[in-house]
């Protein structure tokens, strides 16, 4: 018995919870790796993709390109404080693993968009859907990172696409939490005068609920992006590539320099990215309003 | 146009047994404490001629925006039925099928909302259209058609606009064009001015009295204010706890009160818009009203508290000539003396002729310029009686007319 484990009171009611935990992973594993490891196929295919963009993309059209998205939604501070964070990531000898990064995050967050928001759709029409998503999400969002990473490594292997996935888990919660917020939050009277013209229940979701609600799912994708960002750098420990990696050699071989510019990299990483969804949406609420 | 017949809405969570109770003759007192039912609207029955602007007034609860629901389903009633006119024939809207009612809906009744009920995101002009939209009207027709409708309301030019820069009275406007531009017959009007400061309510009401004019819409109008539907309302309704508790013109139910309830908003309303004329002045036959010689032909009549003006009238009542203190002086029309700018203060040389159907306002305007008895006549130019200012004070303060007048005097 592991020794974190005992305690004299409690040792004759004790219940092997640890037991049965293992068991049911390795009983997933024995029976169902093939189906897991089919689901990897999508996110492999749009990760390999967006990392392959990206590291083609040569730096300078990228800082470029990125500078001119962040003077469109963010005006032209932003704009030179993110053309400089990736100038200072390529100084520093980290853009490639920058871009993995990058990459990782964006697939994660794309499929999150894709799984949460409907989900979120329905958790706004049905309350008793709502009930039960909620217990799911809190245990998703309360678990800490490093307890999803032994099933998910056991289920999907190692490497970037199993850190994509258990980001994906981590990352998604507040995303379907907004949207189904953001959803519930639409003044009634405004849906009452949709339905009074002879909208169907379709229309009024399209036409009037969504957009209305675009800066809340915003304000989700924005903290979804945050979440993915910090557990793709745990997800190094599960041999994920990008700047989890040198953090992790960092801290395993005690370099505190290579440490060091991973962390300030990924901290420029999450202000500008930060930066950019957040002015995304209050451009949208500041058009709506 | 619209046939309501009696509607009745119950809210909770088996309303057909609580509406079976309700027809048995219990109360709905009882009902709620028996069943957690509530009566939002007790078996309420109209029916409107196309182009009426009909009001339905009554407090907060009354159960007057339920009702309106009802007329559209936004709210299912739960027995009764509302039958709408159109060129397709009636349509029963408890039955209407969802193709029916949203043909219903985004054809023949439109609606405005005391919240504006606006979409943030949408410019001006795609609020307006949003109804032709839902319509499926290609999107040049109906941005055409929305134009329009906002010239209607004096938006023109502010299409491109967001709502959120424009003001409450400018944002109703825009609830008003979106109503406008689906060209429905109907209109559902929930408290669409109650959100707005006075003065513009004010502007609102007499534009609307004006589209109504020009457009000859059907209009059921919800408010809370006894003023507004006095002013608008070619009938009111009156609403206490789920029921209509009087129906009829607003000079009717200011002069009529059936219940305490009526009677009690009545006495704060402003009854001078509303009666007329003809139903203040002393008719020719009342005491009050001398007969002082014959001249040829005509009788030489005289109000008793003015016995110096003498007015000769023929056998059929046509006015032939006043004297004030046996001076001859001219007719006029009482329009012709509020138009005067500045007023011709030349009291005692003129007397006003006013047709029955003007309301009191216009003989109070009218008092400064005058202080003869004014000439009340009817259609056909004969006169039917006289008003001086003790007929004028006593309706105002009383809210009553001739008969109630003849009554005290008596």
């Amino acid at each position: 018995m592991n020794a974190l484990l005992t305690d004299a009171l409690f040792d004759p009611i004790r219940i092997p919870l640890d037991q049965w935990f293992a068991n049911f992973i390795n009983w997933l594993t024995l029976n169902y790796r093939p189906t897991f490891q089919a689901m990897k196929v999508p996110i492999e295919v749009i990760l390999a993709n967006v990392d392959a963009f990206l590291q083609w993309l040569p730096p300078l059209a990228f800082i470029v390109i990125i500078g001119l998205i962040a003077y469109r939604v963010a005006g032209w501070r932003i704009a030179v404080f993110t053309m400089a964070a990736f100038t200072v990531i390529g100084m520093i000898g980290l853009w490639g693993l920058t871009m993995t990064t990058l990459s990782m995050v964006l697939a994660s967050v794309l499929v999150c968009v894709i799984l949460g928001v409907p989900l979120g759709i329905l958790a706004a029409r049905s309350d008793r859907f709502r009930g039960a998503l909620r217990p799911v999400l809190d245990v998703m969002q309360t678990t800490p990172a490093f307890v999803y990473l032994v099933p998910v490594v056991m289920l999907f292997s190692i490497g970037t696409v199993a850190g994509v996935i258990a980001t994906i888990i981590f990352a998604l919660p507040p995303l379907i939490r907004l949207t189904d917020l953001g959803l519930r939050q639409v003044p009634a009277d405004v849906i009452e005068a949709a339905e009074a013209f002879g909208s169907s229940e379709r229309e009024i979701l399209v036409k009037v609920r969504l957009p209305l609600a675009l800066p809340t799912v915003m304000a989700g994708i924005n903290q979804t992006i945050m979440l993915a960002l910090s557990m793709v750098v745990i997800a190094a420990l599960i041999g994920a590539g990008g700047l989890g990696r040198p953090v992790v050699e960092g801290l395993n071989a005690l370099r505190i320099g290579l440490a060091g510019i991973g962390g300030v990299a990924i901290v420029l990483l999450a202000i500008v990215l930060d930066r950019l969804t957040q002015a995304l949406g209050e451009e949208r609420s500041s058009n709506g309003a | 146009m619209i046939r309501a017949e009696n509607v009745t809405k119950i809210f909770g969570p088996a309303p057909q047994e609580a509406l079976r109770l309700l027809r048995d003759g219990t109360s709905k007192d009882a009902i709620r404490e028996a069943t957690g039912h509530v009566v939002g609207v007790d078996d309420v029955s109209f029916s409107l001629k196309p182009g009426e602007f009909f009001c339905i007034m009554g407090l907060s609860g009354s159960g007057k925006s339920t009702l309106l629901r009802c007329l559209n389903r936004l709210i299912p009633m739960t027995g009764g039925r509302v039958v709408i006119d159109t060129e397709q024939g009636e349509v029963d809207v408890g039955e209407a099928g969802s193709k029916a009612l949203r043909d219903l809906r985004t054809q023949h009744l439109s609606m405005v909302f005391q919240r504006f009920g606006l979409l943030p995101h949408r410019s001006v002009r795609d609020n307006v259209a949003y109804g032709l939209e839902i319509q499926g009207v290609p999107r040049k027709q109906r941005l055409e058609r929305a134009e329009r409708a906002l010239e209607m309301v004096g938006l023109g030019g502010w299409g491109p606009s967001r709502t959120s820069e424009l003001s409450g009275g400018m944002q109703q406007r825009v609830g008003l064009a979106r109503a406008l531009a689906t060209e429905a017959q109907v209109m559902l009007m929930d408290e669409p001015f109650s959100a707005l400061d006075p003065l513009i309510k004010m502007q609102m009401q007499e534009e609307m009295i004006k589209l109504q004019h020009d457009l000859g819409k059907t209009i059921v109008f919800i408010t809370h204010d006894l003023d507004e539907a006095l002013r608008l309302g070619d009938r009111i309704a009156i609403m206490e706890d789920g029921k209509v508790v009087q129906l009829g013109t607003p000079e009717k139910i200011i002069i009529e009160p059936k219940t305490a309830y009526v009677a009690d908003f009545v006495e704060h309303a402003d009854p001078t818009n509303v009666i007329s004329a003809g139903t203040v002045s002393v008719e020719l036959a009342h005491e009050r009203v001398d007969v002082l010689r014959r001249e040829g032909g005509n009788r030489v009549l005289a109000h008793r508290t003015q016995s110096e003006v003498e007015i000769v009238v023929d056998d059929d009542d046509h006015v032939r000539e006043v004297r004030a203190d046996g001076k001859r002086v001219e007719l006029v029309p009482i329009d012709t003396l509020l138009a005067e700018e500045p007023p011709v203060a030349r009291y005692r040389d003129r007397a006003a002729v006013v047709r029955a159907e003007r309301t009191l306002r216009t003989l109070l305007e009218a008092r400064n310029l005058v202080n003869l008895p004014v000439l009340v006549i009817d259609d056909q130019e004969r006169l039917i009686g006289l008003v001086t200012e003790r007929e004028i004070i006593f309706s105002i303060i009383e809210k009553r007319g001739r008969d109630a007048l003849q009554e005290a005097a008596a």
